[in-house]
């Protein structure tokens, strides 16, 4: 494996903490996940996560029983969905796109605020900035 | 820890770029989200959860399946101990957490769709096909 200055390093980049901003720190463990996996992955990572942390179009806190995000069993209180549709996207050897109309960016973030998982979802048919079964997975819309 | 502009962040990941080396399928165990991401394929995804605990990944080009993320494994190893049985040197073969999973407590009197079963018959394929291991090194095994 290639070696970087950064490996292994965590980084800290802000995130909407509702009216306010706060840090939050990017898995390191994702992030080299991300690299193995082309560059159409490290340009979303580069600008379409952290545009969706600061300017997400909504916030969804905690999980509901039998949903997703963070370990259901363990209540998942404190875990966050930030969820955004990006005007931009990008094929795998890193050509820019346009939107992707009928999606949605989400960005997960644990109750130590550690951003762990970035990625597309099908968006909500009646509410397209919003992530299909929105009201099931989440206990509480923030944002 | 100062927070870095997005700039910079920015800056920073493209800096690293992607790891040139040819791909080959993995999977790795991510600590600050208890789950294990399996990566079957190099191309651009989108996720679908097919239950509480996984969530797969299909190629927005292709549709096929081309990677999954499996949540609380800690909490899967404590619900499955006998899972300690093909753990070799920390390291599991991801059918087999697929399949600990289907047996467990919560799914095991679970009615299973023909749809999820068709997508777990599916990733479990995909898993052997390409014989991948979790390394659990991280996990409290």
């Amino acid at each position: 494996m290639a070696e970087s200055k950064n490996d292994g390093r965590p980084s800290s980049i802000p995130a909407l903490d509702l009216d306010d901003m706060m840090s939050v720190t990017v898995s390191a463990d994702r992030l080299q996940a991300m690299r193995r996996l082309g560059a159409g992955h490290m340009l979303e990572t580069a600008h379409l996560m952290p545009g969706v942390l600061a300017r997400p179009e909504a916030i969804f806190e905690g999980i509901r029983e039998d949903s997703d995000e963070d370990n259901s069993r363990r209540g998942g209180e404190g875990w966050r969905c930030y969820c955004g549709t990006p005007d931009t996207s990008y094929s795998l050897d890193g050509t820019k796109l346009g939107a992707r109309k009928g999606w949605v960016y989400l960005v997960f973030v644990n109750k130590e605020k550690v951003v762990y998982n970035w990625r597309w979802e099908r968006a909500d048919k009646d509410d397209p900035e919003l992530p299909q079964n929105h009201q099931k997975r989440f206990k509480e819309r923030v944002l | 820890m100062n927070a870095m502009t997005r700039e910079q962040f920015a800056e920073m990941v493209l800096e690293q770029g992607p790891i040139p080396e040819p791909f080959k399928p993995f999977a790795t165990y991510n600590r600050d989200g208890d789950c294990i991401e399996f990566f079957a394929a190099q191309d651009m995804f989108y996720a679908e959860r097919i239950d509480d605990l996984v969530t797969v990944y299909y190629s927005f080009e292709t549709n096929e399946i081309v990677g999954s993320l499996i949540k609380g494994v800690e909490d899967l190893l404590e619900e499955c101990p006998a899972l300690q049985i093909v753990i070799s040197d920390r390291k599991v073969r991801l059918s087999h957490l697929f399949m600990a999973h289907l047996f467990s407590r919560d799914q095991i009197d679970q009615k299973i769709s023909d749809v999820r079963r068709l997508v777990y018959r599916k990733l479990i394929r995909v898993a052997e096909d390409t014989g991948t291991e979790a390394d659990l090194e991280l996990a409290t095994v």
